[in-house]
């Protein structure tokens, strides 16, 4: 039991992540506090969500680019809208329209990709550039502040709030009870639903899957619509702690959380991956990000450092991986006995 | 990459007459969709097809067009690069570094031709230095290309933001400019350079053994193990190539600018690269070079033909990304059914 644990992909990132911590603890013992718990949580939280949007996903064997505009531009869309009508209600009336939005948007990939059997990573760089660029040209090219009255205070609604020596008050943001629900969702959509046991299967093989009777095409209609609600969901909380909403927000960001669920031991070629390793692969990347403004190395080489760390730390799991693998059946009989 | 796993389907009718080209259906697609663009825009706006608009053209496509090529080959091989550009920065900051910073500056004004050439030297040293390095971490450490190169990407930024303490680097003497602004014959040497690095790639992939090997190790890793290339170090030159190919750029933007900057063109280049390769239907094992040329054709076309059509408007060239979207998927359906029609007969 252990032995296996030890072999996960999961185990190794999380080992990274302790050592991490505790490097980063010893130079500057601030670092372990509340405060920076919290703060590093509230960081992450729209990464989570998106990452949970993306890993079913990257799971059937897609890697889907879309999802960041899906994200920016539901919400961008439906802000611009709220705002002309002249809205002061609360947060929910955003997460409502914006998940509708971002649903039928990811429902357009679902549909290219399944009824002219297009390639995923093809279909949603189109869908990328064309969201973007439709938001730019139609909705608006300039970020917004202007936020209702019912939603402007919700950077700072907090479920527990701490007192902190360096920068007074500070607390744990409500936005990671939807972390929670979207995580506990996914896994419960993965592990328990035959949906989500499709989508395993057609990640390790597509023609298998067919032949063994799943519906390829409403599996993959229903995970483009989880992503396209789940990244609308993210979006809405990206404007709500940033307190504005643009129309290329998140732009950049792509890539930053395909890498985060890959580094959670999903295979890029489908069929493996886990809600756990998905949720350590984020925390990794924040913490790295975070961690050298703690460390006080001087902002010009924090990039460079950033780099350093992530060369090594992706090479970890992957010299284990290849190790595990040189002893091929030999490990394999292992677990036998 | 496998996410594109389509096999090579016999091309039967509907093309018949050009069944004996090599062209597939998709280059035609690109060729008509890009002839097609360039007329329209010509019909809308005679000034398109006035040499000013041409030469600009010519100038504008060689970086995003090289910065596709290197894209390309890590892409025949299943993989992806994402640190194309941040290499092509790189060695623009070093080089230029070294011209301005390092070198004294009485010695540069002596002999400036010589110091000049030595500096691009560097440039393309630093891109097989780092191109070379990408292939290490992808081809023996066996990391996932897209997270080895995002993590690359972070490295040789952030070594280029270091040096500069993230300042352009300008103050170059003149001669710099003469590759990047200059014209032979009335065309832009650096369409010329991609005219002709364009053709090298394609005899490297078409016309070498190495070539041959790349593309028997795109459409089957484990195939080509055993019948017994040495895929590692067939990942590590190919890399290496792909990284002096960048750098060829980053001299392009350092000569056309006069200045070296780590974050000229961020992500966007390296998307709009990835787009192309994308556009130009490069799956692992099989990709047409043309391809991509006609895609980074289309690509300026739309670029310029839109601003130029559409001046004055706000937010103008975003319509661009939203009509190069569309398009994109147009294209893709198109090529569905003719695929479906070839299969059928």
């Amino acid at each position: 039991m252990i032995q296996k644990l030890l072999r996960t992909n999961e185990f190794v990132v999380f080992l990274i992540l302790v050592a991490l911590c505790i490097v980063i603890g010893f130079i500057n013992p601030a670092f372990f506090s509340i405060s920076t718990l919290f703060d590093t949580l509230r960081g992450a939280t729209v990464y989570y969500i998106l990452a949970f949007a993306l890993l079913p996903v990257i799971i059937a064997g897609g890697v889907d680019m879309s999802f960041v505009a899906i994200a920016a531009v539901s919400t961008y869309a439906t802000h611009m809208f709220l705002i002309s009508i002249g809205f002061e209600g609360g947060i929910w009336i955003y997460f409502a329209i914006s998940c509708v939005i971002g649903g039928l948007m990811g429902l357009l990939n679902g549909f290219l990709v399944t009824r002219f059997k297009l390639p995923i990573f093809s279909v949603s760089l189109a869908t990328f550039t064309m969201w973007y660029g439709f938001a730019l040209f139609f909705i608006g090219s300039t970020m917004n502040f202007n936020l209702p009255n019912g939603a402007v205070g919700y950077y700072e609604n907090y479920l527990i709030t701490v007192a902190d020596p360096q920068v007074g008050k500070t607390g744990l943001n409500s936005s990671i009870l939807i972390v929670i629900l979207a995580g506990v969702f996914i896994w419960w959509f993965l592990k328990y639903t035959t949906i989500g046991r499709g989508v395993f299967a057609i990640g390790g093989n597509r023609e298998v899957a067919v032949r063994s009777g799943y519906n390829v095409k409403g599996i993959l209609l229903t995970i483009f619509l989880i992503m396209g609600v789940l990244s609308a969901a993210g979006g809405v909380l990206y404007g709500l702690l940033n307190r504005f909403f643009g129309p290329t927000v998140l732009q950049g960001n792509a890539l930053d959380v395909i890498a985060a669920v890959i580094l959670g031991g999903a295979s890029i070629n489908g069929g493996k991956g886990s809600v756990i390793g998905t949720l350590l692969g984020v925390t990794l990347i924040q913490v790295i990000n975070r961690a050298l403004i703690l460390c006080g190395i001087p902002a010009e080489w924090q990039k460079l450092v950033v780099g350093l760390i992530l060369v090594v730390f992706i090479s970890l799991p992957a010299l284990r991986a290849r190790k595990a693998n040189k002893m091929g059946h030999t490990t394999a009989m292992m677990e036998l006995e | 990459m496998a996410v594109n796993t389509r096999l090579p389907k016999p091309r039967i009718s509907l093309f018949s007459k050009l069944k004996s080209s090599k062209f597939s259906s998709q280059t035609w697609l690109l060729l008509i969709v890009s002839i097609g663009l360039f007329l329209f825009f010509a019909l809308k706006d005679p000034r398109f097809v006035a040499a000013p608009s041409l030469k600009s053209m010519g100038f504008q496509l060689p970086e995003i067009g090289i910065l596709s090529l290197a894209m390309l080959l890590p892409t025949i091989v299943g993989g992806i690069d994402l640190s194309v550009n941040s290499i092509s920065n790189l060695a623009a900051v070093l080089s230029g570094f070294f011209l301005v910073k390092l070198l004294p500056p009485d010695l540069l004004a002596a002999n400036p031709v010589l110091y000049i050439v030595l500096a691009l030297g560097l440039a393309l040293v630093v891109g097989a230095v780092c191109g070379l390095f990408n292939g290490l971490i992808v081809g023996l450490i066996d990391v996932p290309p897209i997270l080895a190169t995002l993590a690359t990407y972070t490295l040789f930024t952030g070594i280029a933001t270091g040096i500069t303490g993230g300042k352009t680097v300008t103050g170059f003497p003149d001669q710099v400019g003469s590759i990047g602004a200059g014209t032979l014959w009335g065309i832009p040497i650096p369409f010329i350079i991609f005219i002709v690095l364009t053709v090298l790639v394609y005899f490297l992939l078409y016309r070498t053994t190495y070539g041959f090997k790349v593309r028997m190790l795109g459409s089957n890793p484990t195939a080509a193990k055993f019948s017994g290339l040495k895929n590692n170090s067939i990942l590590l030159t190919l890399y290496m190539i792909s990284g002096i190919l960048s750098s060829i750029a980053g001299i392009l933007v350092m000569s056309r600018t006069m200045s070296a900057a780590y974050e000229y063109g961020t992500t966007t280049y390296v998307l709009l690269a990835i787009l192309i390769t994308v556009l130009a239907d490069i799956v692992p094992g099989f990709g047409s070079v043309f391809n991509i040329f006609i895609s980074v054709l289309i690509l300026q076309i739309l670029s310029t033909g839109f601003h130029m059509i559409l001046a004055g408007m706000q937010g103008s060239s975003f319509f661009k990304d939203f009509f190069w979207g569309i398009l994109m998927i147009f294209i893709f359906i198109l090529n569905f059914f003719l695929h479906r029609k070839e299969t059928q007969n």
